[in-house]
C-alpha cells in the first residue's frame, strides 16, 4: 500500500527520526565498525578447529536441555488442559473465557528468558527453574491453541449428543475430542520443538542444559570448545525440526 | 388413546428476531403415529422440533413431551431425554469414529456418568447398539470410520444412534433432504419403520410432499410459524399443499404435481 499526502510524510518523518535517534544516542564508533572486520576473522579463527574433547559435556548438557524440554512440556500439557477448556467458548461462558484468554495473553507476553531468570531467583540454579519457566511460557500459547482446537470442531454432533442426554465432559469426551485430538496433536509436537529450541539457550542464566557448556566456555575464553558445543546445538535443532516434520506429516 | 406430545398455544422468537419463528402453535401427536410437518424452508419446522427435542429455551405457551411438561427456561433433566431421539438433517456424526462408536453414543444418556465418560459399554448396551446397526442395514459397516461413508449410509448410523437411545418419541429434521430420491424413500422407509416396529411415535419434517403422504399417517403444514392445516392425509388436498408452498422457494423435488 502507498502512503499518499500527510500521513505519508508524517509516517516517514518519524521513521527517519527513530533511525537518526538510535545512532545518535548508541556509541556506534565508525573506528570499532571499521577494525571489526579483522577481530571477528580473529575470533572465528580461535574457535577452529572445534575441540572435540568437550563430548562428555556436550552428551550430559544435550541430555539434560532434552529433559527440561520433555518435562517441561508435560508441565505445559497438564496446565494447558484445563486452561484451554475454561479459554473456549464451545464450554464455557463467556464470564470464563474472556479472563482466561486475558491472563494466556499476558503469559505469551512475557519473555521466556525473563521468566527463567526469575526462576533462577526463586528456586536457585540447575534444570528446575527451566523446566517451570518452559512450562509457564508454553502454556500461554498451548492453552490458547487447545481452545482453538475446541471451538474449530463441528458443532452438530454435540447437540446430537446432547439431545441423547450426554453431560458436558461426556460431550467433551466423545463429540468434541474424537475431532480435535489430531489438531492437539500436532499443536503439541509444535510446541515441544519450540520448547526444546528455546531450553538450549537456558543454560544461559544458569536455567540449565547445554547454554551453560556455551556460557562457560566463551567467559573463559575457551572458543574451539564453544564451538563445538555451537555445532552440537545445530545439529539438534536441524534433528527436531526434521523428526517434527516426519511426526506432523502423520497427523495431517 | 394416550398422547406423546401436546403443544398449547406456543409462541418463540429466536434471539434478536423481529419475526416469531412459532406463532401461536396448539397440536396433540397421539402415541404411535407418523406424522410428516411440512412447510417451506424458515417455515419453523427445525425449530418446533428442536423445542419439542427441548434444546430451545425462553418460549412462552404450555409444552409437554412424553407426560413431562417442558420448562420455557432450562433444559429437560438430562435422565429424561433418551426418551425423546433426534434424527438431524446434517447428519451431526463424529466423522473421525466408527460407526459403532456413533451409535453407541445414542447409549450415552443411558449409561451410568463413569461408563458414559470412559466410553465403556455394558453388554446390554452393545447389544443394543448391534441390533440398532441390524435394523439399519449397516451391521457390516460397524468398524468403518464415518468420514469413510455416503450420505445414505450416514444417515443409517444417525437413525441407528437414535434408535439405540431407544425413544419413545422420535423427532426427525429434514432426515432425507440430503439424499436423491430412491435413498430418501429408503431411509423414511427405515425410520417410520422401525418407529412402528417400537411402538415409537415419529414426527418428521419435509418439503417434499409426495414423501410426506407416502410415510405418514397424518400431515401437518406449517408456514410463517404458523399452522395452515393438520389433517390425515388421505384427506390432504393437492390445493392445500399448492398454498403451503405459494410464492415460497422451489425445492428440489418438491413435486410439480401439486402446482399444476
Amino acid at each position: 500500500m502507498r502512503l499518499r499526502g500527510f500521513g505519508g510524510f508524517a509516517t516517514s518523518a518519524l521513521i527517519a527520526g527513530a533511525i537518526l535517534w538510535s545512532f545518535a544516542t548508541t556509541e556506534v564508533e565508525l573506528s570499532r565498525l571499521m577494525s571489526a572486520g579483522p577481530r571477528i576473522a580473529d575470533f572465528l579463527g580461535r574457535m577452529f578447529p572445534p575441540d572435540p574433547s568437550v563430548m562428555a559435556e556436550i552428551r550430559k548438557g544435550s541430555a539434560e536441555t532434552l529433559r527440561i524440554a520433555i518435562l517441561g512440556s508435560l508441565g505445559a500439557v497438564i496446565l494447558s488442559v484445563p486452561l484451554g477448556i475454561l479459554a473456549s467458548e464451545t464450554m464455557v461462558s463467556p464470564a470464563v473465557f474472556r479472563p482466561i484468554r486475558t491472563l494466556l495473553a499476558f503469559i505469551r507476553a512475557i519473555p521466556l528468558i525473563l521468566v527463567a531468570m526469575l526462576m533462577v531467583g526463586a528456586v536457585g540454579l540447575g534444570p528446575l527453574p527451566g523446566i517451570i519457566a518452559i512450562a509457564f511460557h508454553a502454556t500461554g500459547m498451548l492453552a490458547k491453541f487447545y481452545a482453538e482446537a475446541i471451538d474449530g470442531v463441528s458443532r452438530a454432533p454435540i447437540a446430537a449428543l446432547e439431545s441423547a442426554g450426554a453431560g458436558p465432559l461426556v460431550r467433551l469426551r466423545h463429540a468434541i475430542w474424537p475431532q480435535m485430538a489430531p489438531v492437539v496433536a500436532r499443536d503439541t509436537i509444535f510446541r515441544f520443538e519450540l520448547n526444546l529450541r528455546e531450553s538450549l539457550i537456558l543454560g544461559i542464566v544458569g536455567a540449565g542444559g547445554i547454554g551453560f557448556y556455551i556460557q562457560t566456555y566463551v567467559r573463559s575464553f575457551q572458543y574451539d570448545k564453544a564451538a563445538s558445543v555451537t555445532i552440537a546445538v545445530v545439529v539438534m535443532v536441524i534433528a527436531i525440526e526434521a523428526i517434527n516434520v516426519a511426526l506432523r506429516r502423520r497427523f495431517a | 388413546m394416550s398422547t406423546a406430545a401436546r403443544i398449547d398455544d406456543l409462541s418463540f422468537a429466536h434471539q434478536g428476531a423481529d419475526l416469531r419463528a412459532l406463532e401461536r402453535v396448539s397440536l396433540v401427536i397421539p402415541t404411535g403415529e407418523n406424522i410428516a410437518l411440512l412447510g417451506p424452508s424458515g417455515a419453523g419446522k427445525t425449530t418446533l422440533l428442536a423445542l419439542l427435542d427441548g434444546r430451545l429455551q425462553g418460549w412462552r405457551g404450555r409444552v409437554s413431551v412424553l407426560g413431562a411438561p417442558l420448562d420455557p427456561d432450562h433444559p429437560p433433566p438430562r435422565a429424561i431425554r433418551p426418551e425423546t431421539g433426534f434424527v438431524f438433517q446434517e447428519f451431526a456424526l463424529v466423522e473421525r469414529s466408527t460407526v459403532l462408536r456413533n451409535v453407541l453414543n445414542g447409549r450415552l444418556g443411558r449409561m451410568s456418568p463413569l461408563r458414559a465418560l470412559l466410553g465403556s459399554p455394558t453388554k446390554h448396551d452393545l447389544e443394543i447398539a448391534r441390533t440398532a446397526l441390524a435394523d439399519c442395514g449397516i451391521a457390516d459397516l460397524a468398524d468403518r470410520r464415518v468420514d469413510s461413508l455416503s450420505g445414505g449410509q450416514r444417515q443409517r448410523v444417525a437413525i441407528a444412534r437414535c434408535l439405540a437411545q431407544e425413544p419413545r418419541l422420535i423427532l426427525a429434521d429434514e432426515p432425507v433432504s440430503n439424499l436423491d430420491p430412491t435413498r430418501a424413500g429408503e431411509i423414511l422407509s427405515l425410520l417410520t419403520g422401525a418407529a412402528r416396529a417400537r411402538g415409537a411415535t415419529a414426527l418428521f419434517s419435509s418439503h417434499q410432499p409426495d414423501l410426506a403422504r407416502r410415510f405418514a399417517q397424518r400431515i401437518i403444514g406449517i408456514r410463517g410459524g404458523r399452522i395452515v392445516f393438520d389433517v390425515p392425509t388421505s384427506e390432504l388436498s393437492e390445493d392445500a399443499t399448492a398454498e403451503l408452498y405459494r410464492d415460497a422457494e422451489p425445492m428440489p423435488g418438491l413435486g410439480l404435481r401439486a402446482v399444476s
